[in-house]
């Protein structure tokens, strides 16, 4: 009896397996058929593979230097919220002070801040400053809503490195600052490292800031996106490879941070 | 455990001299680069500021814009009430999905990682790729999905989704579950696993089925989780605007114009910024309400933060 519940349970988890990962399959199939086997009517499984649609709309139509922007906008915002994040994380963890629990939430309001709702008054802003158009545009907001993630992220981990560590590094002579950048964030590099690769993969999906902030310059993959869908004639053969090349890398990301990936996504809410 | 607490809170590891520069970075960044422009918004929801119209260059109106967009604007409301009407109806169903299919890997799988690293796959792929993706299936005369729901009579020979207009929301919902059902698994997963297992077992000793277990027990024990999940998934499909925006860029007409989509199309098509800002801004305090609820229900001084 409880065996045949167990099959039909491997049963429907299959079902659910295909229906998620199908679309996926047919955008990576995609990226290598012709023209004529993508506008066949009925779905073809099977075909002669092209490798021409990546060089076309990479090399032909430029898309090359959107990786690029894509890459130096996650690296950058990445590296500097955990620079500036990771510091402030430690003083939540340690100390207490009036207002600490309020300027906490104050973060993590940012975090939730409809990306609408600011990008707005930013574009107003980054066009005073004459920024518009630019990476760094896009690098400041990416990291301005990343930053919140690191210090929530950080804190937990932080919390779970006893006292008595900082403690006895200062008892060994180092400061207050040396106990922390020589001792207690050695012993948190795994949580950072997840903390970091999950900036990335914010940053790097992100749509909407972006979108608004650049329009040419600097814009990175996701923007080139809607750019290649017309009324008439898309080459759906070049959307596929700029879609699979805009989430290849991220989905070998996932499986590195996946052991951290719950605590990520629930803000440190719950440690999976 | 409460001595040790309250002597370590006698003396901090950092005063305040040391902790003041390591905090200041990150709050300047922030004040200046989200309260900044937050606040500047809420200005400019109050002047008549318009890059369409000359003759609108910024005046202070007062609250003359939020008048307008209670009382006068169907196609705010129209639009919120779409919006709210898409929140509620995925977050249900990927909530209800999700439930039940954590609870069957938990029951069922041993060896979980393999799978639920699979499962992952939609909810971490860009938003944008996602709509992208979901486009060129739904296409009206080659998508793969269109073809097979018309093979099974679904879909009328020479209709196409996203151009029949009761279809549209519907769909868009669909693509949603999709995208975040996995979520939903993932983090009712980590709960079921983190469950302790004495009270099922004095359970099972008194005779207490699997049904009455599910109901006294589990839920009762999962709860902070629950609201948790609920309440990140509402908040994130509130702000929805990537998948939409590729899908059917609101259309056709207003049909799938959620809030979000409403606020770009004020700000960025009509070029009213003024009246954009006081969009935005009511989509800005929704979101705040749905946060706090979020830190008083389900942070950190609730159980949730133990498990």
């Amino acid at each position: 009896m409880n065996k045949s519940w167990k099959i039909l349970a491997i049963g429907i988890l299959a079902c659910v397996l295909v229906i998620a990962l199908t679309p996926y399959l047919w955008i990576l199939l995609t990226s290598f058929k012709g023209r004529l086997d993508i506008l066949s009517p009925d779905p073809r499984w099977f075909f002669t593979p092209t490798f021409s649609n990546y060089p076309e709309v990479f090399l032909g139509k430029d898309y090359l230097p959107l990786v690029l922007n894509s890459l130096i906008i996650s690296i950058s915002s990445t590296v500097l919220s955990i620079g500036i994040g990771v510091p402030a994380a430690y003083v939540f963890a340690r100390t207490d002070f009036a207002g600490k629990e309020d300027l906490f939430f104050f973060f993590l309001t940012t975090r939730m801040a409809p990306p609408i709702s600011i990008a707005v008054p930013l574009f107003m802003f980054f066009t005073a400053l004459g920024l518009t158009d630019t990476i760094y545009a896009v690098v400041i907001a990416h990291t301005s809503f990343n930053l919140s993630l690191v210090v929530w992220m950080m804190r937990g981990f932080f919390a779970e490195i006893p006292r008595e560590i900082d403690e006895a590094a200062m008892m060994d002579g180092r400061s207050k600052l040396g106990a922390f950048v020589r001792v207690v964030v050695p012993m948190a590099a795994p949580g950072m490292a997840a903390t970091a690769v999950l900036c990335f993969i914010l940053s790097w999906n992100e749509f909407l800031y972006a979108f608004i902030l650049v329009a040419f310059e600097g814009r990175p993959l996701t923007v080139g996106i809607p750019g290649l869908i017309t009324p008439h004639g898309t080459l759906w053969g070049q959307v596929a490879a700029v879609a699979v090349v805009a989430t290849l890398p991220i989905l070998v990301f996932t499986f590195l941070v996946q052991k951290h990936l719950v605590r990520g996504l629930t803000f440190g809410a719950v440690k999976g | 455990m409460n001595t040790v607490k309250q002597l370590s809170r006698g003396r901090f590891l950092l005063d305040r001299g040391a902790s003041l520069p390591l905090l200041l970075p990150a709050t300047l960044l922030v004040l200046v680069f989200l309260v900044g422009p937050f606040g500047y918004m809420a200005y400019t929801a109050m002047t008549d500021l318009s890059y369409a119209n000359p003759d609108q260059n910024g005046a202070f109106i007062g609250l003359d814009n939020f008048r307008q967009l209670v009382r006068n604007d169907p196609v705010f409301w129209d639009s919120f009430w779409l919006t709210i009407r898409f929140v509620v109806a995925s977050v249900t169903v990927e909530f209800a999905l999700g439930f039940a299919l954590a609870w069957l890997i938990w029951r069922f799988i041993e060896r979980q990682r393999l799978l639920t690293t699979l499962l992952l796959v939609p909810m971490m792929l860009a938003p944008v790729a996602v709509g992208l993706i979901w486009r060129l299936l739904l296409q009206g005369d080659f998508g793969m999905v269109s073809y097979y729901l018309r093979a099974v009579g679904l879909l009328s020979q020479q209709s196409a989704v996203f151009s029949t207009p009761y279809l549209v929301m519907p769909t868009i919902i669909a693509i949603d579950v999709w995208q975040w059902t996995p979520f939903v698994t993932l983090i009712i997963l980590a709960g079921l696993m983190s469950l302790p297992k004495a009270p099922f077992e004095a359970a099972t000793m008194d005779g207490a089925g699997p049904w009455r277990q599910f109901i006294d027990i589990m839920l009762p024990l999962l709860r902070p989780i629950i609201a948790l999940v609920l309440l990140l998934r509402g908040i994130d499909a509130f702000k929805e605007f990537d998948k939409v925006f590729i899908l059917t860029g609101g259309g056709p007409g207003t049909v799938s114009e959620l809030l979000s989509i409403y606020a770009y199309r004020v700000n960025f098509k009509n070029w009213n910024l003024g009246y954009g800002a006081t969009v935005a801004f009511m989509v800005y305090l929704v979101v705040l309400i749905l946060c706090s609820i979020f830190y008083k229900a389900v942070y950190w001084k609730s159980p949730v933060g133990k498990v």
